[in-house]
């Protein structure tokens, strides 16, 4: 009989015999083997001599938790749409095994189910830099079902694009009152050390202990496991590749600050929970870009979007700057550029937003953004983030009339705009 | 003596853990253990988390029932965002691969043509991700082994892993820890059970600390190098004996530790299997229960190394400080006692390149052992300062005879109290000496051999040899 990944086998080459569990290598040149000591060794299989079956593996059964329902305690929903939250290292594939069910959730996270009660639900199993816009449309539509029965969803999502699928479902769930928190893990969850536990356990005391109803991220506020922070869905950011506090809250403040202990809004102005009457604005598969301005830029660059239905410009600077003027021989570029955009602008949205994440914009103050206002490119007044303007833009143009677009853009509708941006950064 | 280590069943292998310098295994971050500002605090948590095998570590549970929080201090220099788990590792750090290597070699271990670095579950907070990233350097052959004088005792792996963070206290559920010693490089070296005798434990420890201090690149100093002992008697489990302070105190402790389990027998109790910690009193307490098999699983965040034949043909293999003292010794026909300081004070490269210049080996030797120590000791001076110019300057007098050779202890002593004239050491000329003592014998020939050599050296003012002034003194009376 041959052996199968998790037999336990004797491996013999020209010089040695090893005994060990026959693990999955990382390509058919090579046999992984699981040695009594716990350590892998790899073997270059064309040395190999004999492979001898010892014992065959038996898989475990895993023994999960029975959950019963507590009275009382709020009814959430977690929604999957993939990523390593929950997931466990296993031997048969060598990789890592997707647990979703409420009960393989529980088992390993114990301490939700005195804060919850849980239902759990695998959506999507995939990278989240593969979603689009038929994924929030999915995703929404599943949320809009789930709140009907229970008091909240969670939402787990890889961190890669958490902002930008935070700010489509507040854009989509017009008219929501009921909490949509949306977690992530920095830190796989195969690691001691993993944020997962304490992300998603905050996001449940949240929505078990307020009466927050709106979407929002909840991830850690540092690198220590002690404070998640509630952002708003339309103004957060991940600003860092791998720390655990990687989102930041960009021109605003934080709803609320959450600790295992307790819970500390941090403003007045959030949306609570209600009637919930929600009206589902969903997305259009539109083609809309982010076009990002730097040195030595190329008319191509933006002769490439003529068949768009929007463009979001992130530009350098205070007034989203783009590389528009002929200063000298150098610059004749520029020029075209210019023209470019001024064609554009007339067959689409273009909405100008900054490279420098924090501040407003304003187009006032030097000629460049003066002239790219000549040309009716959107976004003055705007701190919109380059993200949320993108998200933002592109459901506009899923849901309203073309001149509709051009006027709501600039105007606040789901907290992506601030009115008043106060003195917080990087704080 | 063994045979009393028979009748009772005694196994016993050792595993030695040596800290490397340099840089951190898997960062840039200094291996210096400076700890001087602190500039980080973080509060964690560490949940246990689930091995390959499906089955939760028993040690990690352990410690997950404890519901502790862990605190990390970091220090300048000394940490960055890969010990505090918020960054993947950085590529190996290729000198410490070079190091574990060559002692593989050294060893005549097999090395695996990839490595694989594994996590191996640790959830006591010692190491801020939860695991200790660790990877198999070297297996054991029929080829690998040391000779002791009780016996062949063979090696059965080397490891390459990052240490722990170093406790710094515990306060009620705290625990604090520095991330100094974090990600430092440690080679880890284990021997199969064929340690026969308490003492030979210790041998086998002193053999392979000798060996390790050998290659470059080994962190010095108290606490770089750790010792853990796993013995079992009949009918009783395996123990792993951790934190010996003194090698020297080794065989008393696993006696000690032998009587205890044969006591707890006699009572009726069963030996269970356990972390066993090195008291100063040569005895042991219970640390934690042995850790199960099912700890490690791989690091997916690090390719596979591999190792090819030109790595391996780049490993200088050192000699080893026991080789190097018996081939000093024969080359510059040296007595062994002073091979084995020249080479432990590490004053063997002063001592070839001095011996280059001047040959002399016995009194360069003994110059920059003795003689140092000697100025030091006797009369305070700093001579640890004196630098390689100095002797050059003081040997190459002797070589060219403006310099007698008794008198160098005499020359560097003045050398350091800036009283150093090479006038005062002029060479006496033979027969003038011989015509001196001729006539002072003639004179006080009933005066002893000692009261003479007194009266001589007084007159030379200690600027001759008392050995050749005794020669010629004893020759001129023939006795």
């Amino acid at each position: 009989m041959q052996a199968k990944e998790g037999d336990l086998v004797e491996v013999s080459t020209d010089n040695e015999v090893l005994k060990g569990r026959l693990i999955p290598g990382p390509d058919k040149t090579r046999i992984v083997l699981k040695l009594g000591s716990g350590y892998n060794i790899s073997l270059d299989r064309k040395k190999i001599k004999k492979i001898k079956l010892i014992k065959k593996y038996q898989e475990k059964e895993n023994a999960f938790p029975f959950i019963k329902t507590k009275k009382g305690l709020k009814t959430v929903t977690i929604l999957h749409t993939g990523g390593t939250l929950a997931s466990e290292v296993s031997y048969e594939t060598g990789g890592v095994i997707p647990r979703y069910t409420p009960e393989e959730l529980l088992g390993k996270f114990p301490e939700i189910a005195d804060i919850v009660n849980v239902k759990s639900r695998l959506i999507r199993n995939m990278w989240s830099e593969d979603i689009n816009f038929k994924h929030y449309n999915l995703l929404a539509k599943e949320i809009v079902k789930e709140l009907r029965k229970v008091d909240g969803v969670i939402i787990t999502h890889g961190t890669d694009t958490i902002g930008y699928t935070a700010a489509a479902l507040s854009f989509i769930l017009e008219g929501l009152e009921k909490p949509v928190l949306i977690v992530g893990a920095q830190r796989s969850s195969d690691r001691g050390s993993s944020d997962a536990a304490f992300n998603l356990t905050c996001a449940a005391k949240f929505i078990a202990e307020s009466d927050f109803g709106e979407v929002a991220i909840c991830m850690h506020e540092s690198m220590s496991d002690d404070n998640c922070l509630i952002m708003p869905a339309c103004k957060t950011r991940k600003l860092h590749s791998s720390r655990r506090d990687a989102f930041k809250v960009v021109n605003g403040k934080a709803f609320a600050r959450v600790s295992k202990e307790k819970i500390t809004f941090l403003r007045k102005n959030y949306g609570r929970i209600g009637k919930n009457h929600i009206n589902i604005k969903l997305f259009k598969d539109v083609k809309v870009g982010i076009l990002k301005a730097h040195p030595n830029m190329k008319v191509d660059e933006v002769r490439f979007y003529r068949n768009f239905d929007g463009l979001v410009l992130d530009g350098y600077g205070l007034a989203g700057n783009f590389p528009i003027n002929k200063i000298d021989n150098f610059t004749l570029e520029n020029e075209k550029i210019y023209a470019e955009l001024k064609k554009l602008s007339k067959k689409m949205p273009l909405v100008a937003t900054t490279q420098t994440i924090f501040g407003r914009v304003n187009m006032n103050v030097y000629s460049t953004g003066r002239k790219m206002q000549d040309i009716g490119i959107l976004g003055n007044y705007s701190d919109m983030l380059t993200e949320t303007a993108f998200i933002k833009l592109a459901w506009l143009l899923s849901n309203f009339k073309k001149e509709d677009v051009r006027s709501l853009i600039g105007e606040n509708l789901r907290g992506e705009i601030s009115k008043r941006i106060t003195s917080e950064f990087l704080e | 003596m063994k045979d009393d280590y028979d009748k009772i069943n005694f196994l016993c292998g050792i595993e030695i853990h040596q800290e490397l310098s340099g840089k951190k295994l898997f960062c840039s971050c200094s291996a210096d253990l400076k700890e001087e500002k602190k500039d980080l605090e973080i509060k964690r948590e560490i949940r246990s988390s689930v091995g390959e095998s499906g089955e939760a570590d028993v040690a990690s549970l352990y410690e997950q029932k404890k519901n502790l929080k862990f605190v990390y201090y970091g220090y300048e220099d000394e940490h960055c965002l890969i010990e505090c788990d918020e960054q993947p590792p950085d590529p190996i750090n290729q000198d410490a691969l070079k190091t574990a290597l060559e002692i593989a070699t050294i060893l005549k271990l097999k090395i695996p043509d990839e490595l694989i670095v594994m996590r191996k579950v640790i959830s006591d907070g010692s190491v801020v991700s939860g695991f200790q990233r660790s990877l198999l350097v070297g297996l054991g052959n029929e080829e690998s082994f040391i000779d002791t004088s009780q016996g062949r005792v063979r090696i059965k792996d080397i490891y390459l892993e990052e240490d722990a963070a170093k406790i710094i206290k515990k306060e009620r559920d705290n625990v604090y820890f520095s991330l100094s010693r974090a990600g430092i490089p440690l080679i880890e070296i284990g021997t199969q059970p064929d340690i026969k005798t308490p003492e030979q434990a210790k041998e086998v420890a002193s053999y392979l600390g000798m060996l390790l201090r050998s290659v470059p690149g080994i962190r010095r100093g108290i606490g770089t190098i750790r010792q853990d002992v796993n013995m079992s008697i009949l009918n009783g489990a395996r123990i792993e004996l951790k934190g010996f302070q003194d090698l020297r105190n080794m065989p008393y402790v696993i006696e000690n530790e032998i009587k205890r389990q044969l006591e707890m027998m006699n009572q009726g109790n069963k030996i269970k299997e356990e972390v066993r910690k090195v008291n100063a009193d040569c005895s042991t307490s219970f640390l934690r229960p042995m850790p199960g098999a099912s700890r490690l699983y791989p690091e997916t965040d690090i390719p596979n190394i591999k190792i090819d034949k030109e790595l391996l043909n780049g490993i200088k293999k050192t000699e080893l400080i026991d080789e190097k003292i018996v081939r000093i010794g024969k080359q510059y026909n040296l007595n062994n006692e002073i091979a084995r300081v020249l080479v432990k004070e590490n004053k063997l490269e002063l001592f070839e390149e001095l011996h280059k210049q001047f040959g002399m080996p016995e009194l360069i030797a003994r110059t920059i052992l003795l003689t140092v120590k000697d100025l030091k000791n006797r009369l305070g001076l700093p001579s640890d300062k004196l630098t390689k110019k100095d002797f050059e300057e003081i040997f190459n007098y002797v070589k060219k005879g403006m310099l007698d050779k008794g008198l160098v202890s005499k020359a560097l002593e003045d050398r350091l109290q800036g009283k150093f004239s090479l006038a005062k050491y002029k060479v006496v000329d033979e027969k003038e000496l011989e015509f001196f003592i001729k006539n002072l014998v003639k004179e006080k020939g009933n005066l002893s051999d000692g009261a003479l050599m007194g009266i001589i050296m007084q007159e030379y003012k200690g600027m001759v040899d008392g050995k050749r002034v005794m020669e010629i003194l004893k020759k001129i009376r023939g006795t």
